[in-house]
């Protein structure tokens, strides 16, 4: 993946993230039912949110990781 | 052997654990201001990562946090919301400010601010900024210590020596290792904050309630309010969505402006140590989900505390835990107050001279470091001392220290990646902003949709800051060549 990509996904994920936790966003998840893993779906949708940002902030860090060594290695961009 | 004997022997052991670990911790760092303040630029990830986790949650997590969850449901989903986002920032702007910390000497926010934007009266304004917000939190940290040790023991353990015995220890080992001191116990009590939170968030559902699921589903039936963002606010009323919704966003860009979690970008030993601490991050906010279920599980609890902030402590010494686990607890909560109260302590007392005393005299690396160490000593008596006065006006204080703080953002911002910015830009859009800010906290009733004080701040702030930029004289070409590197695109 280019770097350019990357970092668009990250930053698009990043504000679905503040979209999706506060107003309007949120409305969509403003209720009790379904539960899931024993969450009420309201708290279950602020967990997922965080749990999902592992995998996107490891796969931005690995494309970043690549760029950077590719281009000479670890200097302050 | 009764309870709270035992208790108190858990406690003592917990106590005297950090100080061994913070008095050892400084004896590898150089005796210097960059030693003391930011131990020798040379935090590992380890390091790192409990540091800047342990920092953030304060004695808030167990005390303030669960009492959100308990009494006011769904609203406390606002503190899962805005870590991850505040924090992520730190991956692209950490580098750049612990390259410029290297480069020019920093050590604080102030330093990069002032440095970019030269101007005695922007580093004195953040220093007293920075230490007007510290001391009230501070001085909860401290009484938050006293609450925990005083509950435990039954009140054998009086407010003013569990907090004096607390915050003792901490001053003790902030004042001789500085910052390796916060580095070295924060991943102590990082550790006991984390296992202590899982273990407790599992137990107390299962225990009242045979389960997670069971637990919520007898709270959607009795009290289906809480479960439904933007729940209630804290006289039970119905929250709104503008004020639960700017909360997030303040706290986001408020986030890592905290003087205390930003000075660590200049103590990690490299770039990747600071890159893979942000990505790592969303694992230690984990850590809120156990807290919040704690809070949930005192919900149908058939007593109630007389302050929902301690209902965590409430629990514990209602549900027939073993005194061993009682203790734990203890020393988790201490945890978390003493792994916060340290870094503030640190952060205040370096910032006072490095920004509030250094820029208006001629002092030796030596003596700045020996004056650190004496304002270690006097922030913790006056905040020890507050602890002991009426607190719950200093609760309106932090409050309002969080907006403050968030002004700080479009300077740093500014400095970072902005040439045309300039020094009258930036602090004639500080002042503007944070005049804004205090006068909305005062007169709450004109912020139009409860919207928090801080984002009406930022929007006046913003504008400002362009407008007088842009109608001042550009910064001159060698000044900026020392924040712009050559080569390097600056459109972040």
């Amino acid at each position: 993946m280019r770097l350019r990509t990357a970092r668009a996904l990250a930053g698009a994920y990043l504000i679905l993230f503040l979209i999706g936790t506060t107003w309007p966003g949120v409305l969509v998840a403003s209720r009790i039912h379904p539960f899931v893993l024993g969450l009420p779906f309201s708290f279950f949708w602020y967990a997922a949110w965080i749990a999902f940002s592992l995998p996107v902030l490891y796969l931005l860090d690995r494309v970043e990781r690549r760029y950077r060594d590719q281009r000479d290695g670890g200097q302050d961009r | 052997m009764t309870r709270w004997v035992m208790v108190t022997i858990i406690i003592g052991i917990y106590l005297v654990a950090n100080l061994v670990i913070g008095l050892m911790a400084g004896r590898r760092s150089s005796k210097s201001v960059t030693g003391f303040v930011a131990a020798d630029r040379n935090f590992g990830l380890l390091i790192m990562y409990f540091v800047t986790g342990a920092t953030i949650f304060s004695s808030f997590a167990f005390l303030g946090a669960p009492g959100w969850a308990y009494s006011r449901g769904a609203a406390a989903f606002y503190i899962l919301a805005y870590g991850v986002l505040g924090m992520v920032p730190l991956y692209w702007m950490g580098p750049r400010i612990a390259a410029l910390g290297r480069r020019l000497g920093h050590v604080t926010q102030a330093q990069l601010i002032s440095g970019r934007f030269p101007s005695r009266t922007l580093s004195a304004l953040i220093a007293a900024v920075s230490v007007a917000a510290f001391i009230p939190y501070i001085t909860l940290q401290i009484e938050g210590a006293g609450i925990v040790i005083n509950s435990v023991t039954d009140g054998h353990i009086p407010l003013w020596l569990g907090g004096l015995l607390a915050y003792g220890i901490v001053v003790v080992y902030v004042l001789v290792s500085g910052v390796s001191a916060v580095g070295w116990t924060n991943t102590f009590q990082g550790v006991f904050m984390v296992v202590i939170a899982w273990a407790l968030g599992i137990y107390l559902p299962f225990h009242l309630y045979g389960g997670i699921g069971p637990m919520f589903e007898r709270i959607a039936q009795a009290r289906p309010e809480l479960l439904v963002p933007p729940g209630l606010t804290s006289t039970g009323t119905h929250w709104g969505w503008g004020a639960f919704s700017s909360y997030i966003l303040i706290s986001v860009v408020g986030f890592l402006m905290w003087p205390h979690l930003f000075m660590k970008a200049y103590t990690a030993k490299d770039d990747d140590t600071l890159r893979r601490t942000v990505i790592l991050f969303p694992t230690f906010q984990f850590f809120l989900i156990p807290i919040l279920l704690i809070g949930f599980s005192g919900v149908l609890f058939p007593q109630a505390p007389a302050d929902p902030d301690s209902i965590l402590p409430f629990l514990i010494l209602r549900t027939q835990l073993p005194s061993l686990v009682v203790g734990l607890f203890c020393a988790g909560a201490l945890a978390a107050s003493m792994s916060t109260g340290d870094a503030l302590l640190h952060a205040s007392a370096s910032i006072l001279v490095e920004d509030g005393i250094a820029p208006f005299t001629r002092m030796s690396d030596r003596a700045r470091r020996r004056l650190m160490r004496w304002l270690v000593l006097v922030t913790g008596a006056v905040a020890y001392w507050l602890a002991q006065t009426n607190t719950s006006s200093l609760v309106q204080l932090l409050a309002s220290a969080y907006g403050i703080i968030a002004q700080l953002a479009p300077a740093v911002f500014a400095a970072l990646y902005w040439r045309r910015a300039t020094t009258a830009g930036v602090l004639s859009g500080l002042v503007a902003g944070m005049l804004t800010t205090e006068l909305f906290r005062l007169y709450p009733a004109f912020a139009p949709f409860g919207i928090h004080e801080g984002i009406l701040g930022l929007l006046v702030q913003i504008p400002v800051l362009v407008a007088v930029s842009l109608l001042t004289r550009p910064q001159r070409q060698e000044h900026l060549d020392a924040f712009f590197p050559a080569g390097s695109a600056q459109t972040r």
